[in-house]
């Protein structure tokens, strides 16, 4: 966004929203960072006031596409010889640097236990990117010069004497390569090694921001706790280390382009949101479907399941952006505020209300695109007669002003008939039919946020078909993000990787949301323990989950979407 | 109406009489539907519908009935396929061609966008100026196949041809041929004429204007100066490609100032230098385009808030001979800008090169801040940019931006993509006006730069 060009504040106006810096070079004189409105004053006191100091914002930037770049930096990544780190992390930042968007000064230094050197190190991931990288083939000048930049730790992390050298070596980086003091950690480990990290970093002082400037930022991958419990000790454990304004938690979800888009859609839009509430829809529908199975990840399925691994992040996250109130500025704590507060509004089903509202499934053998696949029971590493579930289907009611009554149908699951996630607002049926006569009634409005595989809004609505009767059909607006064409839009962890740099958490999940996402999702894992054995499989591979789900929904008279 | 020349620019060999639909491909006797020969390409645009038109009531006729054709599906190997998905727009593009070449080339760069960027494209040529009267419009619809499992994108293209008096009232031709409430962009490639009433006329329906000053003749300066006057009198939202093209040197020249030691620096500007390429070894004023290098100090005046204090004038007395021998070589142009406290000479001036005329060479900076002097040179080649700072003498960076030149595609999806009026744009065009002398205050003797350049050329 290209701010105007600000003029001189006459007296009386109010300051522009935090986090739009203002880059008039020669500021208008006035007394030095006097407040001047009453708001002024309200964030000076909360110590908030965000706007970066006039001397350090370089007006050349103005209308770039960054208007701010990222400090030198070392990004730090523990687990770099991992899946994740080859698939996503690495080549994210290869692209970050690809188009110039990371800076000159900026080290990687990879950490995992197996002997690597850092050349050997090197060869490792420019491999994988042959394999990953989002633009193909890899650009060998770009990737020489982000070679260079990339290192190898040995490093176990129970080795507290390792911790002290890798303090010391990436102090020698601050001198030899100009990284300032700023450090990103980058946890993409297995999530038990979370705790022993962050405990470790502040034990050799790397959580400590220095007065000069130098900033230590954590990113978490998820998932971040596996209940209620586990979530609060780790957020504890953290919290003892870092602040929480140094903790970036990621879902990669809120990073893709269409999530992002939904709040341009919601708030920047003035004819959604005054029908964006129980008077105008009956009920919402929001999908994450895969067609993948559990791909070799077998035994971390096992103890994670459906409700874990999509429930309490992604489509909590989705329905949070969905039902939350307008927040008043788009930074980071008012967006999330008002997420928490959504979250927060979810009734959670208890007990004997599990069942009702609550279905779980897994899948059998079956067919999914001309393939025939295995059960979940016969996947390696999967217990023969296991109870996790690889679908679950949730009926959630927000108990506030704007959403009492307004039922949102959430489902994922694996091994569906295709991968698909998408957002279906349904609008009430008009209050007065008027075309009750005509041959196929007209379908109420609906409105269809499509986030994958290809990304777009689809907007029904009823028209009558020409000729002299009134028939009234369905037709549909389509709009659809250049999918299949050239537009390069960004993947998640690339847009995610570049706001940890710069300091934007708004993208990121804070402690207390997660915590108040998994105090929706104990609950009811806690009553399938109680409850008796799930009659698994109950649903075929290829097939849109088990008939309980539907019969979930139809209980209140609807239906869910075909997708 | 009188018979119009041979088919315009875009239409094939095949003509056909006036109205009649064409599909590329065959339509058996009696079912109403097109068949293709070809099944349609995954990302590729393809000619799907033709037809030909002599007056804006038919051209009207034709476009509803494209899209009215009930049956218009594709068939592929005798199994019905696809729908054709209904015309996709999200604004009107009129292009003003003087020569069908340039038309061509247009089209060809704007079907790249279909899918990114469906319009409907009207392609203007005037023709025959003291002829009679007469249109000729070759309507066409390309569609794009975004995946194997989605519906096409389609959109249309009109190329009218417009002879004797009609030609001098191109709005009144295209203003009912727009889709209304979609936004209007006029692309004038070559050499517009942005000060006649007629162009006037017809940019007062649009709400933005592409043009690229680095294709004008002369020193280009002339037209810079009426398209600075446009932002003045109108709300027309304005792109120049050669001002677009130079988003690498922006940001390369940014990175400098990133570096915090560095920033103070750009409050103490003293010096602006930008070498350009010429073709003519005396290097004299006037003779080379020179929008580019003009834009890259309006840039950065209007960025760093300066005040033009005298506008650019050609530097007294030679340099050496570019070459050893021959005649001696302009040493350019100069102009000072005022920061406030102090005074920032800028300089412009000429290096023979084998690049293309008027292409920026190099751009140098000298800021000296309470005695300690900074030096950056920024240079530019086809894949990257290339930037080296001095501080007191000591090479303190030296950097190589991978950043390759963009394409006329790419240029134009930039052009589009900008919504409203912009104002680091707005800022530079009317900088570089004004370094250039001509603004509307600025009359011909107002410091007016390199030689004047005639009259206006219709
Ligand atoms: N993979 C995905 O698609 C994906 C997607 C979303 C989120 N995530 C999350 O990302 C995280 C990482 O997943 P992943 O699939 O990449 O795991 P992974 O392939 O098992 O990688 C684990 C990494 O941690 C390192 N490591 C483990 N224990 C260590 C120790 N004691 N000392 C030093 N290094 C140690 C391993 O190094 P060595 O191999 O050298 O021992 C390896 O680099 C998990 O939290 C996961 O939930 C993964």
């Amino acid at each position: 966004m290209v701010p105007g060009t600000p003029g001189p504040a006459s007296p009386g106006t109010t300051v522009e929203p935090q986090g739009a810096p203002d880059l008039t070079p020669h500021p208008a004189p006035k007394p030095k960072d006097a407040p001047r409105t009453m708001r002024d004053v309200r964030l000076a006191r909360e110590g908030r006031r965000k706007t970066a100091p006039r001397s350090t914002a370089n007006p050349l930037r103005e209308g770039l596409r960054l208007e701010r770049v990222p400090d030198p930096a070392v990004l730090v990544l523990f687990g770099a010889t991992g899946d994740l780190a080859h698939r996503k992390v690495v080549p994210a930042l290869y692209q970050l640097w690809r188009t110039n968007l990371l800076p000159h000064e900026f080290v990687l230094v990879g950490i995992g236990r197996r002997e690597y050197t850092d050349e050997s190190y090197r060869a490792e991931i420019r491999a994988a990117l042959g394999k990953y990288a989002r633009v193909q083939p890899v650009d060998e000048e770009a990737w020489q010069s982000f070679a260079e930049r990339v290192c190898y730790e040995r490093l176990d992390f129970g080795d507290a004497d390792g911790f002290d050298a890798l303090a010391k070596r990436l102090d020698a980086f601050d001198k030899e390569r100009g990284t300032r003091g700023n450090r990103l950690f980058y946890l993409a480990t297995q999530p038990s090694a979370f705790g022993e990290i962050v405990a470790q970093l502040g034990r050799v002082g790397l959580d400590h921001e220095r007065h000069d400037g130098g900033w230590r930022r954590v990113v978490i991958e998820k998932p971040f706790g596996h209940d209620l419990d586990s979530a609060v000790r780790l957020n504890r454990e953290v919290g003892k280390v870092f602040r929480e304004r140094q903790v970036y938690r990621i879902d990669h979800y809120l990073g893709k382009e269409t999530v992002r888009n939904l709040l341009v859609f919601r708030f920047g839009n003035g004819i959604f949101e005054p029908i964006w509430n129980r008077r105008h829809i009956d009920h919402v529908q929001i999908t994450v479907a895969e067609a993948l199975g559990v791909e070799g990840r077998g035994s971390f399925y096992e103890e994670t399941g459906a409700s874990r691994d999509f429930l309490q992040n992604h489509l909590l996250q989705l329905l949070s952006l969905v039902a939350m109130e307008p927040p008043a500025t788009f930074e980071a704590e008012a967006l999330r505020d008002e997420k928490v507060k959504v979250i927060r509004a979810v009734a959670e089903p208890r007990g004997a209300d599990v069942e009702r509202t609550v279905v779980r499934g897994q899948y059998g053998p079956g067919w999914v695109a001309a393939k025939s696949v295995p059960g979940y029971r016969d996947e390696p590493e999967v217990d023969g007669s296991s109870e996790t579930e690889t679908y679950v289907a949730a009926r959630l009611t927000i108990d506030d002003w704007r959403w009492s009554g307004v039922p949102f149908y959430l489902r994922t699951g694996k091994r569906l008939p295709k991968r698909a996630t998408e957002i279906a607002i349904q609008f009430k049926q008009v209050p007065h039919r008027l075309f009750q006569d005509s041959a196929t009634e007209p379908d109420p409005n609906l409105l269809a946020i499509r986030i994958q595989p290809d990304e777009g809004i689809m907007l029904r609505f009823g028209a009558k078909i020409p000729g002299l009767g009134i028939d009234v059909r369905s037709v549909t607006m389509d709009f659809t993000y250049g999918s299949a064409f050239a537009v390069d839009s960004p993947d998640a962890y690339e847009t995610l990787i570049l706001d940890a740099l710069l300091g934007d958490a708004s993208l990121f999940t804070r402690a207390d949301e997660v915590e108040e996402a998994w105090g929706i999702v104990d609950p009811i894992i806690a009553a399938w323990a109680d409850a008796p054995a799930p009659d698994f499989p109950n649903y075929e591979a290829g097939s849109w989950g088990p008939e309980a789900a539907d019969r979930l929904i139809e209980h209140d008279g609807r239906r869910w979407r075909r997708i | 109406m009188v018979e119009g020349p041979s088919a315009p620019a875009g239409e094939g060999s095949r003509s056909a009489a006036v109205g009649e639909i064409l599909a590329i491909g065959s339509r058996p006797a009696g079912s109403g539907r097109i068949v293709l020969e070809d099944a349609p390409r995954t990302g590729e645009p393809t000619l799907r519908w033709r037809s030909r038109a002599r007056s804006i009531d038919q051209i009207e006729q034709e476009l509803a009935r494209i899209w009215a054709e009930p049956n218009l599906q594709t068939i592929v190997e005798g199994e019905p396929g696809r729908h054709i998905a209904a015309r996709t727009s999200v604004m009107n593009l009129v292009v003003i061609a003087r020569q069908p070449e340039i038309g061509e080339r247009c089209a060809a760069t704007i079907q790249q966008l279909t899918g990114r960027h469906p319009s409907r494209t009207i392609i203007c040529s005037a023709a025959d100026p003291d002829g009679p009267s007469w249109l000729d419009a070759a309507i066409q619809a390309h569609c794009i196949l975004p995946r194997e499992d989605a519906p096409e994108t389609c959109a249309e293209l009109i190329y009218l041809t417009v002879g004797g008096e009609s030609g001098r009232h191109l709005d009144a031709v295209v203003a009912p041929l727009l889709i209304h409430d979609l936004p209007v962009t006029v692309w004038w490639p070559g050499e517009p004429n942005l000060a006649t009433e007629p162009a006037r006329d017809l940019l007062g329906m649009a709400d933005r204007l592409i043009v690229d000053g680095s294709t004008w003749s002369e020193d280009g300066l002339r037209r810079l100066g009426d398209l600075a006057a446009l932002l003045e009198d109108s709300r027309l939202a304005i792109s120049d490609f050669a001002l677009i093209r130079q988003y690498r040197w922006r940001e390369a020249i940014a990175s400098i100032f990133d570096v915090p030691e560095f920033l103070p620096y750009l409050r103490s500007m003293r010096r602006i230098a930008v070498a350009y390429a010429t073709h003519d070894e005396t290097g004299a004023p006037g003779s080379t385009n020179l929008v580019k290098p003009v834009y890259h100090v309006g840039w950065l005046a209007s960025r760093l808030k300066l005040q033009v204090e005298r506008p650019l004038r050609p530097v007294t007395g030679t340099s050496k001979p570019a070459r050893g021998s021959g005649p001696p070589m302009s040493r350019g142009l100069a102009a000072t800008l005022r920061d406030g406290r102090h005074d920032v000479s800028v300089v412009v001036r000429p290096a023979v090169s084998p690049m293309p005329a008027g292409t920026t060479l190099r751009i140098e900076l000298l800021a000296d801040r309470r005695g300690s002097e900074l030096r950056a040179d920024v240079t530019a080649v086809q894949e990257a940019v290339h930037v080296r700072v001095w501080l007191d003498g000591v090479e303190e960076l030296d950097r190589t931006f991978r950043a390759p030149r963009w394409t006329d595609v790419d240029l134009l999806a930039q052009a589009i993509e900008v919504g409203g009026r912009e104002p680091i744009t707005v800022e530079a065009l009317r900088m570089a006006a004004q370094l250039a002398g001509r603004t509307a205050g600025a009359g011909p003797d107002g410091g007016g730069a390199a030689g004047e350049d005639g009259g206006d050329r219709q």
